[in-house]
């Protein structure tokens, strides 16, 4: 278990030299002075001066990423043209608050996307699964900003009972978390659906009816059990992708959180705040994929035994 | 195919020759603004009503619905290509050159998808190119592992050992023999990235990263109308419907395909 953890670690190092190595390029990709491409010209002349030390262009490509990597290291991720305000401070504040959206709507999607994918399956064929499935396909294809939209405009605006938009307690985080939950819900049914039908169909089930075990013994211990491996999976997944900032959703509502900012960054093309979201985002990402491999590893005794290089 | 599939790949063809028959159905300019007619509500002269510059939101979705759609496609065509030439040679080839190719694709994958295809397009700078490149970039790397992995075990296949026994070259297995086997994965893979790509291209002109306005994309109409949605709901909710019932008709086609061609995908791609 420790070797596994360690040598997965160790297999992260060369991913974050690519993607630190893919966000220097895209900065250097960008139109302007690389230099105020990571702070802007209002910043004060040392603070220029001591980025264009670290990646000017008397250094070769190769030194002026490892400047890059120096800046990063010194928590340096650039400061916005407007504010001049650092950028990794903002992404420090707003970070909680894209976490507490994130795992809100997970709280949201987890239990019902796993309770109907089940129904589902149980019921494959039926008028019940039918409806399950069209509705997880709808999930997945409604954008986010539209729904959220209409989720708004009906329980806000016309019903009065939740706030509109604004960062806060529990009624501003409903409605965007419910928004952002939907397609979680629908990918989680797609999923729950297919891993409990082969479930159903392999051996042991039938083994455990044929010793007598109830339908419900069947589903809470057999089946639940062995489903859960895939799902769990694929809750982490979703919950990385949150937390690198659920930029729409976030826009729509006026969240406080890094999405929001990435989207300020974007209209008003200020790249310190876009590079340095679309970094921290991919870092929390890979990072979340790193536990539930982790997780993954620790929970499903079969890839303990042989799937070892996963 | 079943049902579900010939009736979503029905509602596609028509949403699609809708729009390419825009001008013929339509008697208003998508873009000609009409300051006499400021977001109407649905009427029998704008059937889905105006916009707040006047503009007929039918004409808009239809002509929109050109681009979209069309950039989706184009996006999808060059993702399926580039990742069946990648899963291809990586698979086939092995060794050395399966594991550059792989590490790539594990890089492109190990960053969220949406953040990624923003990052590419403030670089490309606004327009429809872009959001097209944008979408591929990140897309083909899911393609190339899925066909890598199906033809990591074709290769073992009986038929391949005796193509390569009679002496064909690896030029000539990869696309004679290996090619035409993947085509059923590479479709299925279509259908649900398109579905896909009609979102995250809305998302991105949503941001203001797609098509330069004034020229109309689902995506757009809804990120011009969000102040207008107490005032005037359907400007947002009509280019809303045809993103949707676009996506859903693209994924239910990809799962009938599945089916038809009892493929399976593992995880959601």
């Amino acid at each position: 278990m420790k070797g596994f953890i360690i040598r997965k670690l160790l297999l992260t190092i060369p991913l974050l030299v690519g993607i630190t190595f893919t966000t220097f390029s895209l900065i250097k990709a960008l139109p302007g002075d690389p230099v105020y491409s990571i702070v802007g010209e209002r910043s004060s002349p040392e603070i220029i001066e001591k980025i264009r030390k670290e990646i000017g262009p008397d250094k070769s490509i190769v030194g002026q990423y490892g400047g890059y990597i120096k800046l990063l290291m010194q928590g340096e991720l650039g400061r916005s043209y407007f504010t001049n305000r650092r950028v990794s401070d903002e992404i420090r504040v707003k970070f909680p608050n894209t976490m507490r959206l994130a795992f809100a709507s997970m709280l949201i999607a987890a239990p019902l996307g796993v309770f109907l994918g089940f129904i589902a399956a149980k019921k494959r064929g039926g008028a019940a699964d039918r409806l399950i499935t069209l509705l997880s396909v709808s999930g997945i294809s409604m954008p986010v900003f539209w729904s959220g939209l209409l989720l708004m405009l009906l329980f806000s605006l016309r019903l009065k009972l939740l706030p509109p938009s604004g960062t806060g307690g529990i009624r501003y985080l409903l409605l965007p978390a419910i928004t952002l939950s939907l397609p979680a819900i629908a990918t989680l049914v797609r999923v729950t659906r297919v891993t409990v039908i082969d479930i159903m169909d392999t051996p042991f089930i039938r083994t455990a009816r044929a010793k007598g075990i109830t339908e419900s013994g069947i589903s809470t211990i057999h089946i639940f059990k062995n489903a859960m491996i895939p799902v769990i999976t694929i809750i982490g997944l979703e919950l990385g992708s949150y937390l690198n900032g659920a930029v729409l959703t976030e826009t729509i509502f006026g969240w406080n959180g890094i999405g929001r900012y990435a989207m300020e960054g974007i209209t008003k093309r200020d790249y310190p705040v876009v590079m340095g979201c679309l970094l921290v985002g991919t870092l929390v990402f890979i990072f979340m994929n790193l536990i539930v491999d982790i997780i993954y590893h620790y929970v499903d005794p079969r890839v303990r035994v042989h799937g070892t290089d996963r | 195919m079943g049902l579900t599939g010939k009736i979503s790949s029905g509602v596609l063809v028509l949403i699609l020759l809708l729009s390419l028959a825009a001008p013929l159905i339509v008697p208003f300019d998508p873009d000609a603004i009409d300051l006499d007619s400021l977001r109407q509500p649905p009427s029998a002269k704008h059937l889905l009503g105006t916009d707040n510059k006047g503009r007929d939101i039918l004409a808009r979705l239809l002509y929109g619905g050109k681009i979209s759609i069309s950039i989706s496609l184009f996006a999808v065509l060059i993702s399926m290509t580039l990742g069946l030439a990648i899963g291809l040679v990586s698979g086939y080839g092995g060794g050395k050159i399966d594991a550059v190719l792989m590490s790539f694709v594990d890089l492109i994958l190990s960053f969220p998808a949406f953040l990624l295809a923003i990052g590419i397009s403030i670089i490309l700078g606004e327009g429809i190119h872009t959001v097209m490149v944008a979408l591929s970039a990140v897309g083909w790397a899911s393609f190339a592992r899925l066909v890598r992995g199906y033809v990591l075990s074709l290769k073992e296949s009986a038929f391949i050992e005796a193509a390569r026994s009679l002496g064909c070259s690896s030029s000539r297995i990869i696309l004679v023999h290996l090619l035409p086997q993947c085509i059923p994965l590479a479709l299925v893979m279509a259908g649900l990235k398109a579905g896909g790509y009609i979102l995250t291209e809305a998302g991105l002109s949503f941001l203001g990263l797609g098509a330069t306005p004034p020229t109309a994309t689902w995506g757009s109409m809804i990120s011009a109308s969000r102040v207008f949605i107490n005032s005037a709901p359907w400007m947002v909710f009509f280019p809303g419907i045809m993103i949707a019932v676009t996506a859903v008709c693209f994924n239910l086609l990809g799962d009938a395909l599945k089916e038809k061609y009892d493929i399976r995908i593992d995880r959601e791609f």
